[in-house]
């Protein structure tokens, strides 16, 4: 069989930025119609990084120099997930810079990874930050597509953040990132259905999204890496980013199980909205959707609050990950980008974006011990319509992430592309519903 | 060559040349054809280049670092390892997804059939005049997006909600159904809702231009109402049922968020739900152009069925 031959770097960026826009332009086509040149392969550039194989990434320039002038009048443009950064902090950004004319217009947001890198690689959004996954970390790298950080300008990571931080493995010395937010994969679930004793006193908790009592009110996150290392746990495999052949086919046994047991439903908001509104009553979930749960159980009492739950095992051997922000090659303004990571993971803003998005900042001035009775800045301004609540309700003390956890739980990491495919051949066959 | 006798001779027109005459007035032999041309265009700029970057996708390559789709344009470039993988995939374990397609287009386009014919055949026939408000009133579903429509039918369909209340205070049933509980007769309800509209009107259109003295005849010749209704009104209409019948289940065949929104249980999933799972998926980006094209030939075939029908009507015309 004739084989494509793998592409130059230019042809492959060329032809990247024609299939990110859903109608390619003539001239992309044109373009693209060059006879495929000589044999590059990207990926072996990607070093695939693991907790005991740290990774330096290598540099593709020299950061900005530290007295780079603030540019004047910016718009600062932002690219994110959506529903994951509290705009009143992003106006506290603008009205700090106000004597630079700085200006705020809106965040370009992405649904999933693959759409946010398109975006970024194809130009169409200059973005000043962007907030990639370390799985796509040394792919931007490789692609050219950050810029180093100067770390001068973002003293905030040495003054508030936690050491696990200082020198990550995905990022040895903080070439390219800096932590946004961690969090855990668990289980959330309806305490009216389920007690807390009841989940706790399980031999395998995890097991519990097989339990038939629950059919037909499973929820599951369209994420096959999540939902599998829920399964790959069930089994007592912490190896989340397993290649074994054994471990792969009993996840994939496992997830076809689970259609016939419960027939679970698959939801993005599974488990701040859905579980919230009784649609499930138990659920695949990180902790931070958990968190942010309550601004979505209406009426917003208390007792509507105490309605639901989140379990992470008290051994704390579970997944745990951190998402991250960069400043891609191409922006515009990239010291105020620096301003604005600096000012984002400072302490008190991470903490305000914390009470909002319920997603946790790993800040060392926060005492985890005391997040799940202590009011943040969203949590007292939400009062006038909305019954108290804490950064983490006090019945959610396993939702809160403590720095030892990164010791302790289990990183999900990129995968090599056979492997890959092999992830995502089994979560089709699930979502395809086979067996059923 | 000789003329049968008594048959007329075939009588042939001038042959046109460079100019055409239309009631006197004279036209260039391009004058119609040309206005087909900005129709041309738009097809050949929205259909065909990005059916061809389709192709072109799924023929060709992933980008080495991100594992995007590349488009490979040109064809003797292209591999049909990714296409054939999911042709064979297709035949195993994802044969049950093309056939809850399957069933759930065929069973909604019939329920659409159904509702809809009766209520274009009351619109037609006893509308009178208030035909215009009736349309306005059947053409107002359009005004609120597919999305907003199902996301209203969650509410209706939840536990607590009208239907369920309704049902329940009717005593039909006795405790509320969980309907989004990844039920395939809700994805179907939510496919009949979202595309009836689209059924009713080019019913509507057909069945009002049914010739009333044809109906009358039948009456005349004895026949009863039903009698007329299926020797007369109902072969008149149908080149429009199976007009109505194509524009709604093509896009039903590629329909995912009706499924998404009503049920997301894999039970149900659709072929709509592949390509998009694909699609969001890293690294199988071609895979979800492979589906896309699968689709299209699927699709073609009730497509030609109705082509070669309307072309049987014209010649018998």
């Amino acid at each position: 069989m004739r084989h494509v031959r793998d592409l130059s770097r230019r042809q492959f960026l060329v032809r990247a930025g024609g299939t990110a826009a859903a109608v390619p332009t003539l001239s992309a086509i044109l373009d693209a119609c060059s006879k495929p040149g000589a044999s590059v392969s990207g990926s072996e550039a990607v070093q695939i990084a693991r907790p005991d194989n740290p990774v330096t990434l290598p540099m593709t320039g020299e950061p900005i120099a530290t007295d780079t002038p603030i540019e004047q009048g910016a718009t600062i443009q932002i690219l994110n997930w959506s529903v994951y950064m509290w705009k009143y902090v992003i106006n506290q950004f603008v009205q700090q810079y106000a004597d630079n004319g700085i200006k705020f217009s809106g965040i370009s947001t992405f649904n999933n990874m693959d759409e946010g890198v398109q975006k970024l690689q194809s130009g169409k959004i200059q973005a000043d930050v962007f907030f990639p996954t370390i799985d796509v970390l040394g792919k931007l790298v490789a692609a050219d597509l950050l810029q180093p950080l100067n770390h001068d300008l973002i003293p905030a990571l040495q003054q508030d953040n936690w050491a696990v931080f200082q020198n990550p493995y995905y990022d040895q010395g903080w070439r390219y990132s800096v932590p946004y937010t961690i969090y855990t994969t668990g289980i959330g679930y309806r305490r009216d259905q389920i007690s807390d004793e009841q989940i706790h006193g399980m031999d395998n908790p995890w097991s519990i999204l097989w339990d038939p009592a629950n059919k037909g009110m499973v929820g599951v996150y369209p994420s096959d890496r999540d939902a599998m290392a829920i399964v790959l746990m069930k089994n007592g495999i912490t190896d989340l980013n397993t290649s074994n052949d054994a471990d792969l086919e009993k996840v994939r046994t496992d997830l076809l199980a689970m259609i016939d047991a419960v027939n679970p439903r698959i939801a993005y908001d599974a488990s701040y909205n859905k579980l919230q509104n009784d649609k499930f009553w138990v659920t695949t979930a990180w902790s931070g959707d958990v968190v942010a749960g309550w601004g979505y159980a209406a009426p917003y009492t208390e007792a509507a609050y105490k309605g639901y739950g989140y379990w992470f095992p008290a051994d704390r051997k579970g997944p745990i990950d951190n998402d991250l922000i960069a400043i891609p090659k191409n922006a515009a303004h990239p010291r105020l980008a620096h301003e604005f990571i600096n000012f984002w993971i400072s302490f008190r803003h991470a903490m305000d974006n914390f009470s909002w998005n319920g997603y946790q900042p790993p800040q060392t001035q926060a005492d985890v011990n005391a997040l799940t009775h202590t009011q943040g800045l969203y949590n007292k301004q939400s009062s006038s319509w909305a019954a108290p609540a804490d950064y983490v309700a006090p019945w959610m003390p396993d939702a809160v992430v403590r720095e030892s956890d990164f010791g302790i739980g289990y990183r999900e990491g990129p995968l090599p592309p056979d492997v890959d495919d092999r992830w995502h051949q089994i979560w089709s066959e699930f979502t395809a519903g086979v067996g059923s | 060559m000789s003329v049968p006798s008594g048959a007329e001779p075939v009588r042939r027109g001038p042959r046109r040349s460079h100019r055409a005459t239309d009631e006197g007035i004279h036209y260039s032999r391009w004058f119609w054809p040309s206005f087909t041309i900005p129709a041309s265009i738009w097809l050949a700029i929205l259909f065909i280049l990005p059916l061809y970057t389709v192709i072109s996708i799924a023929f060709g390559t992933v980008d080495p670092i991100f594992r995007g789709p590349l488009p490979v344009y040109e064809p003797w470039w292209w591999s049909g390892e990714q296409f054939g993988r999911v042709l064979g995939d297709s035949v195993s374990f994802y044969r049950i997804v093309y056939i809850h397609t399957f069933e759930y287009v065929v069973i909604a386009s019939a329920l659409c059939l159904v509702l809809a014919y009766a209520v274009a055949y009351y619109v037609a026939r006893y509308g009178g005049k208030r035909k215009t408000i009736l349309l306005a009133l059947l053409i107002a579903p359009f005004f609120i997006s597919y999305l907003m429509r199902m996301l209203a039918w969650i509410n209706l369909l939840d536990t607590e909600g009208y239907i369920n209340k309704i049902l329940t205070f009717l005593h039909l049933v006795p405790h509320p159904i969980d309907w989004l509980s990844g039920r395939p007769s809700t994805v179907i309800m939510g496919l009949v809702y979202g595309y009836i509209p689209y059924m009713i009107l080019p019913l509507y259109a057909f069945l009002d231009r049914i010739d009333i003295n044809l109906l009358e005849a039948g009456r005349d010749l004895g026949a009863g109402p039903a009698r007329t209704f299926f020797r007369v009104t109902l072969p008149l209409s149908r080149p429009g049922i199976l007009a109505a019948l194509v524009i709604v289940s093509l896009p039903m065949f590629g329909d995912y968020y009706t499924n998404n929104l009503l049920s997301g249980s894999p039970k149900t999933t659709m072929l709509g739900n592949l390509i998009d799972d694909a699609l969001g998926s890293t690294g199988q980006g071609n895979k979800a152009a492979a589906f896309v094209l699968i689709l299209m030939v699927l699709v073609l075939i009730p497509m030609l069925y109705y082509m070669r029908s309307t072309a049987r009507s014209l010649l018998t015309r």
